[in-house]
């Protein structure tokens, strides 16, 4: 069953069309990316999400309940962690887990548990009653999200979460939202790294000038692209005698040569391997080194937008 | 519950920032104190009173001015330390009565009685005063030095029946009638202009300047995650609205008190004086409510509210009283918030008046409370969900 599901949203302020017919769905369990960079259209997107910006147009249903900035139905399912740490500097971080805590309405015997219990996850057990403006940038990210946390949401919606943190940090939430979906909640990633996208998320959506440029897992957009896995072989002999031993495989797609090196374009490069090793074998050419690169999410969206992520 | 956790949690960011404690509840306190001492009515000077003969004339004269209702007199025994105590204006003026007092004037002569004061305008008029209480005892004596020179009875004989007739209801007499209206009315404490004028100044200055925490909670993206709770945007403007007021009704409140329990400052009618303190803390939180919806920038919306917050203040008659205001001034003042209520105030406090007196005054603060809060929220309302 579909946790979230959204369709058609639009955003313009005023000339400028922030977010263009975005839609897509995430079932419980599952993690879903948004991928693009700055500008892309994300953080618009799932403040409509989150019911916190009107939208235009379009709709929001989380848990089958509509989702507006007038609704509050609903929004008890949604954890929101937005990007910038959206935290009262000045109150400890028990005293600000306890203020969102209310305003999700959790009774208060529950609230006293889930706070002791979110402490110890984000690991400020130990400092929970220091004022925040004494954390530093780490801490206070973890905060963040364990406000999200607080009330165990059905959609956990992470906004860029690792902006800025230390790679400790960085690994610590990354850890976290791997054990979130595997504990059955649904995960809503925004993130401009590929590489988080590609370790976190189920599927993934490329977002590029508000529009939802391909959707699916990583293998599918891969092949919607139609990219191949290029195999880089370090050749001992004559690298043009390997080029032509290996024409005859008709699954290789391109060949090239270089001084000291062959490069191929194939599709499936692990099962085709041992049969190219082999063709080097009877063709007397030594091979000094093997790479395998798999496509990514990068030239996926290099290849649809014709820019690079970080552009 | 949700409006009242919001609310609850303004409060307590205000309470924890000491600057604002300093700013919030003892600055107000201590200008109603200067205010008061400098400016205010009902000052008694503090006169300190040697007699270093003890006998009977001296302390008769000592009596007569213990007895004034213009000093405040103080007992000394010591010169020196008396000398001293004016010095460092802990008394205002020092008399001594000099240790041949009592003979000197048996004898005929004439007794010189010290007066000591620093050179300031105000104790000099008080030497008059010191100066018509001895002239009153030396028409005694000289009535009866008389006496006993046209021997009709013996000088202490004569004395003592000087003292009768002066003591009964014989001679001139000054009657005092007032004509017209008093400025400030009768019977006005020290602190009782300065208070109401403070406490109105500085709920709006700390309610405007106050707006920077709004603008620092939108800034910081709180307001916005308030937002993707399950609460709806009305009970978050209700909680936002309900800081600022509880604010400004704890700074209005601890200064209503305070000053009647340290400087004896009447408020006049409870209900109508808590009627006009809740109008003006709704007031000024709306007038918060609306800078922290329009502006961005909480340091400059701090500057701002502290500008804006001065100039009504002084417009609307905080620092001067409107009553020494030119005409056109007053009418002028009352396109502030800040004159109604110092009218309120005026009428309770110097005139005795109830709510049934400041109608008027009720009907426009609450005008004005409803208009900023509906401005206030409605930008606040747009700035959340846009």
């Amino acid at each position: 069953m579909n946790v979230l599901e959204c369709a058609g949203l639009v955003k313009a302020f005023d000339d400028l069309v922030a977010v263009d017919d975005v839609g897509f769905h995430i079932a419980a369990g599952e993690t879903y990316g948004l991928l693009g960079p700055n500008g892309a259209g994300k953080t618009t997107s799932i403040s409509m999400i989150a019911g916190i910006l009107e939208s235009d147009a379009g709709t929001v249903t989380v848990g089958g309940t509509e989702i507006t900035t007038h609704t509050t139905e609903g929004k008890a399912q949604i954890g929101y962690v937005p990007q910038d740490i959206a935290i009262y500097p000045d109150l400890s971080a028990r005293e600000n887990l306890r203020f969102f805590g209310k305003l999700y309405g959790l009774p208060k015997e529950q609230l006293d548990l889930r706070i002791d219990e979110v402490l110890e996850v984000i690991g400020l057990a130990d400092r929970s009653d220091d004022r925040t403006d004494e954390y530093s940038g780490g801490m206070k990210r973890r905060l963040n999200i364990g406000i999200g946390l607080l009330h165990e949401p059905s959609l956990l919606i992470l906004d860029e979460p690792t902006v800025g943190v230390d790679p400790q940090s960085r690994n610590a939430i990354l850890e976290g939202v791997e054990a979130l979906g595997h504990s059955g909640t649904a995960v809503l990633y925004t993130t401009h790294y590929m590489e988080e996208a590609e370790r976190l998320c189920d599927r993934v959506a490329i977002i590029d000038g508000g529009k939802i440029r391909a959707e699916g897992t990583r293998r599918e957009l891969v092949e919607l692209v139609g990219q191949r896995d290029t195999v880089n072989l370090g050749v001992v002999g004559s690298a043009p005698r390997l080029v032509e031993a290996l024409q005859p495989i008709s699954e290789i797609e391109s060949i090239s040569a270089a001084e000291a090196s062959v490069e191929i374009l194939v599709e499936g490069a692990s099962e085709l391997l041992p049969r190219i090793l082999d063709t080097a074998q009877q063709a007397n050419v030594g091979i000094s080194g093997v790479e395998v690169v798999e496509p990514n999410l990068e030239s996926v969206f290099l290849h649809l937008t014709g820019k690079a992520l970080r552009d | 519950m949700k409006a009242l956790a919001i609310t609850a949690v303004n409060v307590r960011r205000m309470l924890r920032d000491p600057s604002t404690i300093f700013f919030v509840f003892i600055f107000p306190m201590l200008l109603i104190l200067v205010i008061g001492a400098a400016f205010g009515g009902g000052f008694e000077p503090k006169v300190g009173v040697l007699d270093e003969g003890g006998g009977p004339f001296a302390s008769e004269f000592v009596a007569e001015i213990v007895e004034n209702e213009d000093f405040d007199a103080i007992d000394y025994d010591d010169r020196k330390l008396l000398l001293e105590d004016v010095e460092r204006g802990v008394a205002n003026m020092g008399v001594i009565v000099p240790v041949d007092y009592d003979e000197r004037l048996s004898t005929g002569e004439v007794a010189e009685v010290e007066f000591v004061g620093r050179l300031d305008q105000s104790v000099v008029q008080y030497r008059s005063t010191i100066e018509a209480i001895a002239a009153n005892q030396s028409a005694v004596f000289r009535a009866a030095r008389l006496v006993e020179d046209e021997g009709l009875a013996s000088f202490d004989a004569a004395v003592q029946s000087a003292q009768l007739v002066a003591a009964g209801p014989i001679g001139t007499d000054v009657a005092r009638e007032s004509t017209g209206e008093s400025v400030f009315g009768e019977n006005l404490g020290q602190f009782d202009l300065g208070a109401p004028s403070n406490l109105i100044l500085f709920v709006f200055l700390t309610s405007l300047a106050g707006s920077a925490a709004l603008i620092n909670t939108r800034r910081l993206g709180v307001s916005r995650r308030m937002v993707s709770t399950p609460t709806s945007i009305g009970q978050i403007l209700v909680g936002e609205t309900g800081g600022r007021f509880a604010i400004a009704m704890i700074q209005g409140l601890f200064i209503m008190i305070g000053a009647a329990v340290a400087f004896e400052v009447r408020w006049g009618n409870l209900l109508g004086a808590a009627v006009l303190l809740i109008l003006i803390a709704l007031v000024g939180a709306g007038g918060g409510m609306l800078m922290g919806a329009i502006f961005d920038n909480d340091e400059q919306a701090g500057s701002m509210g502290v500008f804006i917050g001065l100039g009504l203040a002084a417009l609307g008659g905080c620092m001067f009283p409107l009553e020494i205001f030119p005409e056109t001034m007053v009418k002028v003042a009352h396109i502030t918030p800040h004159a109604w209520g110092l009218d309120g105030f005026a009428e309770l406090i110097r005139r005795g008046g109830t709510v049934a007196d400041i109608l008027v005054e009720i009907a426009v603060l609450a005008g004005f409370a409803v208009l900023l809060l509906a401005l206030g929220t409605w930008r606040l309302r747009e700035k959340l969900t846009h």
